[in-house]
């Protein structure tokens, strides 16, 4: 053959293999719920749900970086915000684009090489009247078809385009003006988006909805306290339960084979000065298995009944399938605020083991009945009582990580001690109504500091920590090759060694990575891990 | 990015419209002041708002003591100010998200913890107190841009703490410290310890100031040890080292500091 016609063989075999490369790269244009439910790929080409997978683990398949090179870690691009306020939230990505929610609810499609805005959206808020109590806050999208799905400060649910941000429908989930706020991060199961509000320091009654993700027609609603005439309503007194609070924040996990969702509910109200609200207060500080259909509740577990100390059970669910006495268990696991950690028998509610995790002082134990095992002197009142953990708690919302290779669950902990104290509030429309607050304890015989704990699911018992100065609010990232993701008290970023703790590579963000998690992902043959530190979003990659 | 400009644009507008007018309407006397209602309000208010830095009991922990405020000669509108815009160069902030009728159910609760204005006729001969407080206190404390760095400066002590804990400071200065003045003692892999002030801190390094108010971070894993003080670097002036009558003369001057103006006069 002659050499030019040689090369213009090879130059066309070359082309057609890159096309069919980049043709087999590519994803389907729609995201499908079947994408959805096969969760992290080997492959590291999406993240597309809040948790990575359904089941809520954020343990990343790949190993490019691994505990030897991980010290060798160096930023790629930072993207920054130009807002006011802080990242809470978990980054998603499909097909090389990033799509992330910001403070304010801003939110970007980012090019996931470069860091590069695509399309910027910004909501018109209200200029007054936001009842959101902790911050102007958003913990992520969820995505199904061409649409991306975002809550919003005034109490909406938004469908945006993918490809422009532009709004595709705008659902009102309740009126903010009277206290609700939403800034869930939704979780999109099979043709619905589910969602939820917050307002449990405002006297709201709160609610987990889905809506159709085409339409965006309410499809169900479960309020989280009972009305009259539905079980556990007689788990308030009076007329309690219309402001009880129990409002939803963080996203749940589903469990496709039983076809049910598990959502952690907020406190009841008023937080601390309870007299008003005699009983459990279900489904307050639960967790509620919904079936994802109907909405309908299936089972529900109360960790803290009628809690007193603003203990919203807010936490993030990790399901998995382990070994127990040698007994394959399907197990809820969860990390509360209360201090306990919890393992579930997730296809009915029962307590398989429940320990404390940080120093707890209101409850002895679990009892065999499920119910905490009380201990006197933790009822907050004018003269204010102490009580171990604090009012944010043994954990809180950032999110915990699950490695079933080793059957580990890590937290991020805290060990806070608290005064808390109570007094009678008097309920308005859209005003605070906690009746009560709560002071920090610190000094020689009460220390103040956090760790990252890893846990065994069998049993709660602690594998090892690794502390730190002051308690950490950053969610975390594992990966397959033994690695976890964390951040301290102080704005560091770390990676350990998640067989045994040991830190091996830390770099200063300069703002704590309060709430955010990690994601990785694969992008051109390089891992990447994606870190959301105040307003900065910053890719890191092993060097050329 | 237009509309970072358009919230600043706004938010400057607050600044030139809003204040003014708020001025102009503020009344010198608490409204709500002995109003039950108010105080009940303002007492979750402080608790939940103020007490971090004031202490429950509005007595003082790394902000000042508030109790005395009112018998230091401040006044409620005056007071009324501060909630809302905070004390620039200080650590209380500006609470612009606490509305007008908030501050002054704040006000209303911590005037039921306010202590009574002191009955003693004021002690002491406040010129001998500056004199002893340039010979004893100045290498470390500042006032008015002059004196040393190590210690807190001292510039506004006067208006807010109380005589009673101005005193127990001077007497058991050693006991307790401010955050920002923990003391610490770095010592290199070759060379003498350094001894200062420890201004931030995380796992891997400590930024401190030292006894020569020089400025410096370390890094912890690149030094033989890093080590925390348990006393205060202020030391403690029983009657040995200064006398009953020094020290009224002492405090009298500190209490005379009432705010530094770093403005250059035009």
């Amino acid at each position: 053959m002659h050499t030019t016609t040689l090369r213009v063989v090879v130059i066309l075999l070359l082309a057609a293999t890159a096309l069919l490369a980049a043709q087999q790269a590519r994803p389907p244009a729609l995201v499908t719920s079947a994408e959805i439910l096969g969760g992290l790929p080997a492959d590291g080409s999406r993240w597309i749900t809040f948790g990575g997978n359904y089941s809520n683990q954020r343990h990343s398949p790949l190993t490019q970086i691994t505990p030897a090179n991980v010290s060798r870690l160096v930023p790629k691009w930072t993207f920054q915000t130009n807002t006011l306020g802080n990242f809470e939230t978990t980054s998603l990505l499909r097909d090389n684009v990033l799509y992330v929610t910001g403070p304010q609810n801003v939110a970007w499609a980012l090019d996931a090489r470069t860091g590069r805005e695509i399309w910027r959206y910004r909501r018109e808020l209200p200029a007054t009247g936001l009842t959101a109590c902790c911050g102007l806050v958003n913990r992520g999208f969820g995505m199904l078809g061409d649409k991306l799905f975002m809550t919003t400060l005034d109490a909406h649910l938004l469908a945006l385009d993918m490809k422009t941000g532009t709004i595709a429908w705008d659902a009102m989930l309740e009126n903010y003006k009277i206290g609700y706020a939403s800034t869930i991060a939704p979780l999109v199961v099979k043709d619905k988006v589910i969602v939820a509000v917050a307002g449990g320091e405002f006297g709201i009654r709160g609610f987990i909805d889905a809506y159709d993700a085409q339409s965006g027609k309410r499809a169900w609603r479960f309020y989280t306290i009972p009305g009259p005439g539905e079980p556990g309503h007689d788990t308030w007194a009076g007329d309690s339960w219309k402001t009880g609070g129990a409002g939803v924040w963080v996203t749940g996990a589903y469990d496709p084979e039983q076809n049910l969702v598990f959502y952690g509910t907020g406190n009841p109200g008023p937080d601390y000065h309870s007299d008003s609200r005699k009983g459990d207060n279900l489904y307050s500080a639960s967790v509620v298995a919904l079936d994802a259909d109907t909405g309908k509740l299936r089972w529900h577990y109360q960790f803290t009944p009628h809690d007193v100390h603003d203990w919203d059970a807010t936490e993030v669910p990790i399901l998995a399938d382990i070994t127990i006495a040698g007994q394959p268990r399907k197990v809820l696991m969860f990390a509360n605020r209360n201090g306990f950690y919890y393992t579930l028998d997730r296809t009915t509610g029962k307590v398989i083991a429940a320990k404390p995790f940080v120093t707890t002082t209101w409850a002895k134990e679990v009892g065999n009945d499920g119910r905490p095992v009380m201990l006197p002197g933790n009822t907050p009142d004018e003269e204010g009582s102490r009580t171990c953990p604090d009012i944010t708690g043994g954990t809180n919302f950032w999110p915990p990580t699950f490695d079933p290779s080793t059957q580990t669950f890590f937290v991020n902990a805290r060990e806070v001690c608290a005064t808390f104290y109570a007094w009678k509030p008097e309920f308005t429309p859209g005003e605070r109504f906690t009746g009560g607050a709560a002071q920090r304890v610190q000094g020689p015989d009460s220390p103040v500091y956090g760790a990252l704990r890893a846990i065994d699911p069998a049993t709660g018992e602690r594998k090892w920590e690794f502390r730190y100065i002051n308690p950490s609010t950053a969610g975390l990232l594992t990966t397959a090759s033994g690695l976890i993701f964390s951040g301290d008290g102080e704005g560091n970023l770390m990676a350990l060694d998640s067989r045994n703790g040991k830190l091996l590579w830390h770099y200063q963000m300069g703002a704590t990575m309060h709430g955010t998690s990690p994601i990785t992902y694969m992008l051109d043959g390089r891992q990447y891990v994606l870190v959301p530190a105040g307003t900065t979003l910053t890719a890191w990659a092993l060097p050329d | 990015m237009k509309w970072t400009r358009s919230v600043l644009m706004v938010a400057m507008l607050c600044v030139i419209v809003g204040v003014p007018l708020a001025a102009q309407n503020l009344p010198a006397k608490n409204p709500l002041e002995g109003n039950s209602d108010a105080i009940k309000y303002g007492m979750g208010l402080f608790r939940s708002r103020c007490a971090d830095c004031h202490g429950m009991d509005a007595r003082g922990i790394r902000g000042p003591d508030i109790t005395q405020v009112w018998a230091s000669g401040r006044t409620d509108d005056g007071l009324f100010k501060t909630i809302k815009g905070g004390v620039p160069n200080t650590e209380m902030p500006a609470n612009p998200r606490i509305s007008d009728n908030e501050a002054w159910q704040i006000l209303a609760y911590v005037r039921t913890l306010a202590a009574p204005a002191p009955s003693d006729p004021p002690r002491g001969n406040a010129q001998n107190g500056e004199k002893i407080f340039r010979e004893t206190c100045a290498a470390c404390h500042r006032v008015n841009g002059a004196g040393g760095r190590i210690g807190p400066d001292l510039s506004r002590v006067g208006s807010a703490r109380s005589r009673e804990s101005i005193v127990t400071r001077i007497r058991r200065g050693r006991d307790e410290f401010l955050p920002g003045y923990a003391p610490v003692m770095v010592t290199p892999q070759t060379g003498d310890p350094i001894r200062g002030v420890k201004k931030n801190e995380d796992l891997f390094s400590v930024q401190i100031m030292d006894t020569g108010e020089r400025i410096q971070g370390y890094e912890k894993e690149k030094m033989r040890a890093v080590e925390d003080g348990i006393q205060s670097m202020m030391p403690a002036f029983g009657p040995d080292r200064l006398s009953d009558t020094d020290l009224d003369d002492l405090v009298r001057y500190l209490q005379t500091l009432r705010g530094f103006n770093p403005a250059v006069p035009q």
